[in-house]
């Protein structure tokens, strides 16, 4: 039961400042004083700095700090320590900081920047992920041996690396009646928030305050006192409305640059990217990949082993990507059961923008390349692609690839009502299809807090670290926290996005926020619903255990008539001891995955609380030109029990769309010299509100205890994961072979029907 | 940098005389400009508040477009819904709702990008535009204004101050159609427009044919008329896509390959001729044919 019934309409408390643009973002603030803030990028992907000089920069009329490595500390960072906030000897990639300047206009600070003479001596780029793995191939980190790093082996232009076996695969493949091997290329792809990114930094002595357009304000500011020798305490984050992250805005950015030219330059300092900025700077892009799976399989359908190979495109440096090999594996591997396996996963560094987490990192790519391949088996033993995988998928108490045994999931559920949501088996027209792809998705627990408090009307305040970057938490956590105290959401205001005031959260990242802050702030109104309790129990001469919170009093269990308004426990309470609730709670714990070997796993080869999908897409093809239109999405989910089904179908909804944007018509054009092509809006197609196909949504509401409050799982990157899959198989049917690269553009259709195609 | 707001035509053309650049809707300057194709001219002038430029109107001999009617005039004008539906079909598939509302025709043609979508339509329908400066009139053919990308035979002094059409034929109808890999905020990747009038008996009596985004300037298929002629539509559209295959010179760059676009535009060709062809036998089709017939996979 949903703790918002779909007839109960709540509006969510940012919705009308973001409809009417009352809503304030970064690039909306404005203070007294405030510079322009612009950066000087490489521009070039792979070159050793011969000169750097930036003294005529300083002289110009109106420029107030001018900065480089040398006017910051020596740090290196990133999840390997590979990085710093400037260019120092070698730039890696084009969109790498060389300088920052601030002056009083934005004409001011580009004069800054074409006064600055750098001189390069090109190095030879590294692009090609086969070629970067060969011997001999040059490095794009020569010293990367003595960077910090957790557990990563170190090898060539290797950046992370991860092996899985478990059975015996070559006994597996012998097993097999047939053999089907696929390989598939993906290009990268972006998270494209609305909102270009914006930093302002402003210091009051030894403090500074940043307002950043992140999704991780803590991060960001853990990485502020890290490359900048500040304690936590000196530095506040706070994060106005924000237009969309995707995950492009997770991890530490711009926000140690602004901040040190603010520093320096003794005003506030503003820094707004335009849109070019946006694609080519921030170390977060969807990684291109190649994917190679072998699969052996009995003529009856049953799998006997998997092979798979899978490299990604780390690009430059490494953000967050270290955990992506890991990631790539099992999903390329897949929610299937074979008890034969081996996977190895290597993300390789390249002279292109770094990798970082977007949406559901390494999933999308992967499971279309393995959903491609799925229905290829299918075909091979002349099975229907879903009872193929009715056959072949996990169920409850059966045994993934990496060894977990899973406890009651929806994954069967969720094939079911995805079929029978499209009307899978309809009479179609010639030039339309359907397909079907499975995916799944892990949770990822961790540490956050919350407080709530209750003022002496019978309002309240959540106070917490958590981040609204579009995915409803202001909607879900005041769901919550009413459940609890049997209030109204709308009883509640949140105070967010401010590192100073909100206790620790990781940021609106890995689906987590209402795993982990909302199991902080059940909570903290579990400690307030225990005063009310007890000043209810007080008054009504009862015992605290008797009282029951619900539709805004407290009442007797049992005579709902001996009851006092919660309003009035208030009042008495703010002339006492005041009802203040602070949680954070223990996160739930991740599963061993048991008999599989692991190198590299970043401890996660048992997943917690993973999620299920099967997604069913009607296309129609227009075989003359290639062109593909989504006629009909129907997405099924297993999250748990879903506590807000209007934010949890607007997750999916969202999902699905990225998902037809990534299967047709997005995808980053690099040059031979590792420069992205088409780095605007005109060449990197989005699908737009006019491409929408109706999307029909339905939730396996399965029960999940120890994972998120009320038995819920994550929703967030769950539906990016299946979507372009089922548009591969739909468009496959048609077409009779499968598109072997992502996106799958008119012309690589067209193509692929013509025979052929630049695969 | 200067900006003037033309409260006249002559004050526009007086400061054309001068060196200013006139600026319509702007968006094709502004955002050109953002994107560092070419940085904002030294001189503008604004000529959106001339309201005598805005109009359609009929006259004697065709019509006349002044040159900062909007798409968003022309995809629902009567005139141009029934007489002129070709370019009602490019106006209805121009950016978004607000780059319709600001976007106006001369700006389109005088842009002069190979990809605009108003120009294969006016030239099937034999437009021919008005040019004005301090020191006169004249009156330029489509293929003689179009001399490369984004170039004109236009003087620097000289505005376009309306777009003249001819009457239409009985029995006649014209179609544009163009390849979309979305619905909203399309480039052409190719286009192709067809004017088609028919005989009693159902073949076609007469044509044209022109391409966009195929060659460095919107070009016509010079033999589409004699192609058509004589023939049943079906036919006609087959041999047509062959003739704008041969005749386009097509680019690759990142929306597709040359080979790509050779082909789909004898595709978008023979479309625009079966869709002309049925509107010239009365059968209604809405406006933009994209939506209405399911030209590639807009259905
Ligand atoms: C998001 C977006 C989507 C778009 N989609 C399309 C599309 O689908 N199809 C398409 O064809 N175009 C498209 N365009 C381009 C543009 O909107 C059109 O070409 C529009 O018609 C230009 O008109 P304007 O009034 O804005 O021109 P402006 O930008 O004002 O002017 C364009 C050029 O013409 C000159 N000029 C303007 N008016 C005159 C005149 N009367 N006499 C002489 N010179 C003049 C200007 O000096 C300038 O050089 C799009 C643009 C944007 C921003």
């Amino acid at each position: 039961m949903p703790l918002l019934t779909e007839s109960k309409v709540f509006i969510r408390p940012d919705g009308p400042d973001k409809v009417t643009g009352s809503g304030r973002y970064v690039a909306d603030i404005t203070l007294t004083g405030m510079l322009t803030a612009k950066f000087l990028y490489a521009g070039i992907s792979h070159a050793e700095i011969i000169r750097l000089d930036v003294s005529a920069a300083r002289r110009v009329p109106g420029v107030l700090a001018v900065l480089t490595h040398e006017d910051v500390p020596e740090r290196r960072f990133g999840s390997i320590a590979d990085r710093t906030l400037f260019a120092k000897d070698v730039v890696r990639f084009e969109g790498e900081v060389v300088a920052a300047v601030a002056a009083i206009d934005a004409e001011a600070a580009q004069k800054a920047l074409d006064a600055v003479v750098v001189e390069y001596k090109p190095l030879q780029v590294v692009t090609d992920l086969e070629e970067a793995i060969a011997d001999g191939a040059p490095l794009v980190h020569e010293g990367w041996a003595d960077y910090e790093a957790a557990n990563v082996e170190r090898n060539g232009n290797v950046a992370s690396f991860t092996s899985m076996t478990r059975g015996d695969v070559e006994k597996g493949m012998a097993q097999a009646d047939h053999v089907v091997f696929g390989r598939y290329v993906a290009d990268a792809t972006h998270a494209a928030p609305i909102e270009p990114r914006g930093v302002l930094a402003q210091w009051e002595g030894d403090r500074v305050t940043i307002w950043s357009s992140t999704q991780v304000p803590f991060q960001a500011r853990d990485g502020v006192c890290e490359t900048l020798d500040l304690p936590t305490n000196r530095v506040r984050i706070i994060v106005p409305h924000m237009g969309g992250g995707f995950g492009g805005k997770c991890g530490f950015h711009y926000e140690a640059h602004v901040a040190a030219l603010a520093r320096v330059a003794r005003r506030p300092v503003r820094l707004v990217f335009s849109r070019r900025e946006e694609f080519i700077a921030p170390d977060r892009r969807r990684e291109g990949m190649i994917i190679e799976i072998t699969t052996g399989l009995k003529s009856d359908g049953t799998l006997t082993a998997r092979r798979v190979r899978v490299l990604l495109d780390n690009g430059a440096y490494s953000a967050d990507s270290s955990f992506f090999p890991h990631m790539a594996a099992m999903h390329t591997l897949g929610p299937y059961k074979i008890d034969n396996i081996h996977a190895e996963a290597f993300s390789i560094y390249t002279n292109h923008q770094p990798s970082g987490s977007v949406r559901a990192p390494t999933a999308p790519q992967t499971c279309w390349a393995l959903e491609s391949h799925t229905d290829e088996l299918a075909a091979v033993v002349g099975m229907d692609p879903v009872a193929f995988r009715q056959q072949n998928c996990i169920d409850t108490g059966e045994t993934g690839v990496a060894g977990q045994v899973y406890d009651e999931i929806g994954l069967q559920e969720c094939i079911r009502e995805a079929v029978s949501g499209i009307d899978y088996g309809q009479d179609l027209e010639d030039d339309e299809a359907i397909g079907v792809a499975v995916g799944w998705w892990p949770s990822f627990p961790g540490a956050s807090g919350a407080f709530v408090k209750i003022d002496r009307d019978g309002k309240g305040v959540i106070t917490t670290g958590a981040q609204e970057c579009g995915t409803g938490s202001v909607m879900t956590l005041p769901i919550l926290a009413a459940a609890e105290l049997g209030m109204e959401p709308e009883d509640f205001e949140l105070v967010y996005q401010d590192t100073s005031v909100a206790p620790y959260d990781e940021g609106a990242t890995g689906s987590q926020t209402i795993l982990n802050n909302g199991r902080a702030t059940v909570e903290a109104a579990r400690q307030i619903a225990v005063q009310l309790k007890n000043l209810a129990a007080k008054k009504l001469e009862a015992s605290p255990d008797d009282i029951v919170l619900a539709d805004g009093r407290a009442h007797v269990a049992g005579s709902p008539e001996s009851a006092v308004s919660i309003v009035e426990l208030a009042g008495v309470a703010a002339g006492g001891e005041l009802l203040l609730g602070k949680g954070s709670g223990t996160p739930p714990e991740y599963p061993s995955a048991v008999g599989v070997a692991c190198v590299g796993d970043q401890g996660l080869s048992g997943w917690a609380g993973p999620q299920f999908s099967c997604h069913a897409v009607k296309i129609r093809l227009d075989r003359e030109t290639g062109v593909v239109r989504v006629l009909d999405v129907s997405a099924a989910h297993d999250s748990g029990v879903i506590i807000n089904p209007i934010g949890a179908s607007g997750q999916v909804e969202g999902g699905v769309m990225m998902g037809i944007g990534q299967a047709l018509t997005e995808g980053t054009v690099y040059d031979e010299d590792g420069a992205q092509k088409n780095p605007a809006f005109l060449d990197y197609k989005l699908q737009t509100m006019a491409d929408a196909p109706p999307i029909r949504v339905h939730f396996a509401e399965v029960h999940t205890p120890n994972m998120g409050p009320h038995g819920s799982k994550p929703i967030a990157e769950a539906p990016n994961v299946a979507t372009a899959a089922a548009i591969s198989n739909a468009i496959t049917k048609l077409t009779g072979q499968p598109v072997p690269r992502l996106p799958m553009t008119a012309q690589r259709v067209w193509e692929t029907m013509r025979g052929g195609g630049d695969g | 940098m200067s900006f003037a707001i033309a409260g006249s035509l002559d004050e526009a053309l007086a400061a054309l005389a001068v060196g200013a650049r006139p600026i319509a809707g702007g968006t094709d300057l502004v955002v050109g400009a953002r994107q560092g194709k070419a940085p904002l001219p030294a001189s503008l002038v604004a000529i959106d508040r001339l309201d005598e430029l805005a109009h359609i109107e009929s006259r004697d001999r065709g019509i006349r477009i002044g040159a900062m009617v909007t798409h968003s005039q022309l995809m629902i004008d009567q005139m141009i819904v029934s007489g002129y539906t070709a370019l009602a079909d490019a106006a209805a598939l121009v950016g978004s709702p607000s780059t319709r509302n600001i976007g106006t025709l001369g700006g389109n043609v005088m842009n002069a990008s190979p990809a605009m979508d108003t120009g294969a339509p006016l030239m099937v329908l034999g437009a021919v535009a008005q040019l004005r400066s301090a020191r006169g009139s004249r009156t330029v053919e489509l293929s003689d204004l179009w001399t490369g990308p984004g170039q004109t035979s236009a003087e620097t002094e000289e505005l376009c101050v309306a777009i003249d059409l001819p009457p239409r034929p009985a029995r006649s109808g014209s179609a544009y159609v163009r390849l979309e890999y979305r619905r909203a905020m399309e480039i052409a990747i190719v286009g192709a427009a067809a004017s088609v009038t028919l005989a009693d008996d159902g073949t076609i009596l007469g044509g044209a044919v022109a391409l966009s985004a195929v060659a460095p300037t919107i070009i016509e298929v010079d033999d589409a008329g004699a192609l058509m002629t004589g023939h049943l539509p079906d036919a006609a559209a087959a041999a047509v896509a062959t003739a704008a295959s041969d005749v386009a010179r097509p680019i690759s760059d990142l929306r597709a390959s040359d080979t790509y676009r050779r082909h789909t535009v004898g595709v978008m060709a023979a479309r625009a001729v079966d869709a002309a062809a049925r509107r010239a036998a009365g059968e209604e089709i809405g406006v933009p044919v994209n939506r209405a017939i399911g030209v590639g996979a807009s259905r």
